[in-house]
């Protein structure tokens, strides 16, 4: 009996190390200048639990900080940041659900021109926090147990996906850059994941797209004026691959469109760009993963258009309660 | 001028005879084509015939239209097994004493153990061709390498095989680091690569289909010897088959087993007393696996299920063929598969240690462990002894061994040669070895004394042209006995007794004996209890050693199983009640709070 089970013990645990991996590497994160990345939408286990620590820098002529990203011709914004957040899968209409929360902080400088008088500043603090909540509507049923993970495929996998900041973050009236924005804001999308080929680790493929819609209340302490910003519509798109069980990279796309703000009557331009990059994710052990992405805007020749780029290093940590215990017997 | 004339009858007719067997269309009578389908470590419930849940339409088909035979015995393992079938001579005499992979130290060397079909003996494909029909083999071999052991060698007018005994469907990759390549040959010639789209299982269907039109027109016909890979290990399926079965199997051997027996005696493949063998003491119960280990578990077994079906739908493409171009009605099919279901773990006997130069092998060519890579090539997957008990259904053990889950086997005859009651079934004490004769019977030839200036061993197997023929129900008569060794086990039948010595644990490592007629699972050694037939079935034994070159093998891959499995005990359901007791529920009018 020791010797069977000995040996199904091993396979077993073989199959959960590849569980584990997948559980971390799901987590929606704020769309907050470089799109959620790749691999985000994966599912995992239904009461897994996740905290990212996402590190940034950016650069460019609009306010990273602002998922808007209002341009101001000719400014210069440089952003350290960091998010740290916590998020739990659980099952909603026997439908795979996801619950998040992320708390983006840092600093910002800016020198920028708004109404022919400049400011050259820097800002510091925590931002708005996000709630998000997604709910799968279309794709394989939720994974509720290990025999479901085990049998898991994305295939062709729609969520439906909403987010809420809350405008609590540090702000100064007297500024226009702040790490805050004054206002409420979220958004309403429909990330797909759509996958090719085998599931193997190793071996997989995905072709994965985020459609959505950014909606933004007044702000209407704005350095003492309105701001009213129109819906802006973003679409990501990754092509991601596993060149070995634990490594895998994507080719990453993001565009975003609209949001054309207008303060005091005075109206600003709508956006109309692309951004580029890639991303390589490492899966360090069974519980943490990292990634590190760049990303540059493209067709911003024009003093009006979006320009902004980044790097950014992820950090992940994912577990789930059974698992955490096979371990602890494990290691017996 | 008397005997002028006598002499001319006399030529006329030898010149009619030799005529009509070499043609049969002379005579207006063709003689029926053969066609055997051999099922690599299939065990013996594993057809829908035979009580599976496997869907097998097309073998089923062949079974409503033939006979299922439920006492027919092959041998342990897979050479020895076909050697049997293609010579009609004991494995000990034919070359196959041991398989090549295990030859102990004191049998090399030694006549009737070169690990290959050795040419003292002639085969059922060299007599046919002799009288007239073509013949053809796809799939494994595993009798020989050298040119003059392959099959085109041996009497295979046109062949596809696989000349090793397992390895990838998908490529030519094989088992170990000094032999990392499978050998294939074609029509006598050794592939250097294999054709485009390969997948075992349909590409040698594929072949025979070509085989069997290109030579259509001529009349003559035709012997198939369809050696599928399938379902033996590693299993490599195409992706559409994998998912069959998804979570069927997840509530565990022990119920498969029961559903299936209860399905055997639905059929009436099993008296209605049948119990079902003990389950092997070191395969747990499947109640006290964790669910996970349920789907990884019972996601081998999907495999394998599907890998069956797969091989039930190439085996009905074929069949189909023969019905399109008009043959079907004179084609004799004989199904069944080579020794028990595989219960070993072959991967670990040969990569088992880390570390090692194979093990460095498996990694770089059999790593595929990944549940969704099973199937693909580079996987490896097996599924063990508590499946093979499933296979094996009613009864124990399995391939390697000598109770009846390693010799047992089903058997389906079908075609125009039989005239018992379609769809019936018969008890008859049958062997692998009576295929020769019987074959010959059907070819309407003969066994020779010698072939080619040699003298040939004497056939042990019997024709079932009888029995075939509704006139008796077995080919052997109350004192005809089987006898079988390989790896050291050994075992005689004779009527309903059933002697066997098998390794520690799995046997005691001295002579049992069983009434496998009440008894069919051995679970009661009747040895100690009946003297007098224990001595008489030990004379058996030793007329079969000494008519047949037995050499008790100085090594075995089981003599050191004693150390590796836990120790045996009895095997009852329920037992320790520690962990098997459910939770006791108090009468409520007696449950309260805590007093504070």
């Amino acid at each position: 009996m020791r010797q069977f089970l000995s040996a199904t013990r091993s396979l077993y645990l073989r199959n959960l190390s590849v569980i584990a991996l997948v559980l971390v590497i799901n987590w929606p994160n704020a769309a907050l200048a470089q799109g959620d990345g790749p691999r985000f939408y994966w599912k995992g286990l239904n009461g897994t639990n996740a905290v990212p620590v996402i590190g940034s820098s950016l650069s460019g002529n609009a306010n990273p900080m602002d998922p808007s990203h209002n341009v101001f011709p000719g400014a210069s914004f440089e952003a350290t940041m960091a998010m740290v957040g916590y998020a739990k899968m659980l099952p909603v209409f026997k439908r795979a659900g996801l619950v998040s929360v992320i708390m983006p902080m840092g600093r910002l400088s800016s020198d920028v021109t708004v109404g022919a008088v400049n400011y050259k500043s820097t800002a510091r603090g925590f931002g708005d926090p996000m709630l998000q909540f997604s709910v799968n509507i279309i794709g394989p049923k939720p994974i509720m147990n290990i025999p479901d993970m085990i049998r898991y495929k994305p295939k062709f996998s729609v969520d439906l996906l909403s987010s809420l900041a809350i405008p609590i973050g540090e702000y100064d009236n007297s500024s226009p850059i702040n790490i805050g924005q004054n206002r409420w804001y979220g958004r309403i999308g429909a990330p797909i994941v759509w996958q090719l080929g085998a599931w193997v680790p190793g071996r997989r493929t995905t072709l994965e797209f985020l459609p959505a819609v950014w909606l933004f209340s007044d702000n209407n302490d704005f350095v003492g004026k309105k701001m009213h910003t129109e819906p802006m519509y973003q679409v990501e798109a990754h092509l991601t691959r596993d060149f070995m069980e634990r490594l895998w990279g994507s080719l990453d796309v993001t565009s975003y469109s609209g949001g054309k703000a207008t303060i005091d009557d005075v109206e600003g331009n709508s956006l109309n760009n692309i951004g580029v990059g890639g991303t390589l994710g490492y899966h360090i052990n069974d519980n943490m993963q990292m990634n590190a992405s760049y990303s540059s805007t493209i067709n911003d020749n024009n003093a009006e258009d979006l320009k902004m780029d980044g790097f950014r290093i992820t950090l992940i940590w994912g577990w789930h309660k059974m698992i955490e215990g096979m371990q602890r017997l494990k290691n017996e | 001028m008397k005997k002028l004339y006598l002499v001319a009858c006399i030529m006329l007719s030898m010149a009619q005879v030799v005529s009509s067997q070499s043609t049969g269309v002379q005579t207006g009578t063709k003689r029926p084509n053969i066609v055997i389908i051999l099922a690599d470590d299939m065990g013996y419930s594993d057809m829908g015939m035979f009580g599976s849940e496997i869907k097998t339409p097309n073998m089923d088909a062949l079974a409503m239209d033939g006979v299922r035979f439920t006492n027919f015995y092959t041998h342990a393992t897979c050479s020895p097994s076909r050697s049997m079938l293609l010579s009609g001579v004991d494995s000990h005499l034919n070359g196959l004493g041991n398989m090549d992979e295990f030859t102990a130290p004191n049998q090399v060397g030694k006549p009737g153990y070169e690990g290959n079909l050795n040419l003292s003996v002639t085969t059922i494909p060299q007599l046919l061709k002799d009288a007239g029909y073509h013949t053809y083999m796809v799939g494994k071999w595993h009798m020989g390498k050298s040119p003059d052991k392959i099959p085109a060698a041996r009497g295979f007018e046109r062949d596809f095989s696989l000349l090793d005994g397992a390895g990838s469907y998908w490529d030519m990759t094989n088992f170990s680091a000094l032999t990392p390549n499978s050998l294939f040959t074609e029509d006598g010639k050794y592939l250097t690569k294999l054709p485009k789209k390969y997948y075992a299982t349909q590409t040698y269907t594929d072949k025979l289909i070509n085989f069997i039109d290109a030579d259509h027109r001529d009349g003559k016909p035709f012997f198939a010897y369809v050696a599928h890979q399938a379902p033996h290990d590693p299993y490599h399926l195409p992706r559409d088959w994998r998912d069959r079965h998804v979570g069927q199997y997840d509530y565990g051997w022990d119920m498969l087993r029961a559903q299936r027996l209860k399905r055997q005696k639905e059929l009436g493949i099993v008296p209605d007393s049948t119990n079902l063998a003990e389950r092997m003491w070191f395969v747990p119960e499947y109640s006290l696996l964790a669910p996970a280990s349920r789907a990884v578990l019972g996601r081998k077994m999907e495999l394998y299920a599907g890998l069956v079906e797969n091989m039930d739908f190439h085996i009905g493409r074929l069949v189909q063929h023969l019905k399109d171009i008009g043959e079907y009605e004179n084609t004799v099919f004989i199904v069944f598969g080579d020794n028990g279901a595989e219960g070993n773990d072959l991967a670990g006997m040969i990569a088992g240690t880390p570390g090692t130069r194979d093990y460095l092998y498996f990694a770089m060519k059999w790593s595929q462990t990944d549940i969704n890579a099973w199937g693909d090539p580079g996987s490896y997957v097996g599924y063990g002894a508590g499946w093979a008990q499933v296979s094996m259904t009613p009864f124990g053990q399995y391939k390697g061994w000598l109770g009846e889950g390693g010799i047992r086997n089903a058997l389906i005859v079908s075609g125009p040669v039989n005239k018992r009651k379609k769809g019936s079934i018969n008890n008859g004490l049958m062997s692998i070895a009576d295929i020769m004769p019987t074959l010959l019977d059907i070819a309407g030839t003969e066994y020779p004394k010698s072939y080619k200036g040699k003298d040939l061993p004497p056939l042990i197997g019997k024709s079932w042209k009888s029995v075939l023929a509704g006139e008796s129900e077995s080919p052997r008569v109350q004192q005809d006995y089987l006898a079988w060794e390989v790896f050291g086990n050994r075992a005689v039948r004779q009527g309903d007794w059933k002697l066997r010595w098998e390794f520690t644990p799995l046997g005691k490592s001295d002579w049992e004996l069983y009434n496998v007629a009440d008894d069919p699972n051995e679970r009661k050694d009747l040895a100690a209890a009946n003297p007098g037939k224990l001595k008489e079935m030990l004379a058996l034994w030793d007329d079969y050693m000494k008519k047949n070159n037995v050499i008790i093998p100085s090594r075995s891959p089981f003599e050191a199983l004693y150390d590796q499995l836990p120790a045996r005990f009895p095997v009852d359901a329920g037992y320790p009640p520690l962990i098997n007791k459910r939770q006791y529920t108090p009468p409520k009018e007696l449950m309260t709070t805590p007093k504070q």
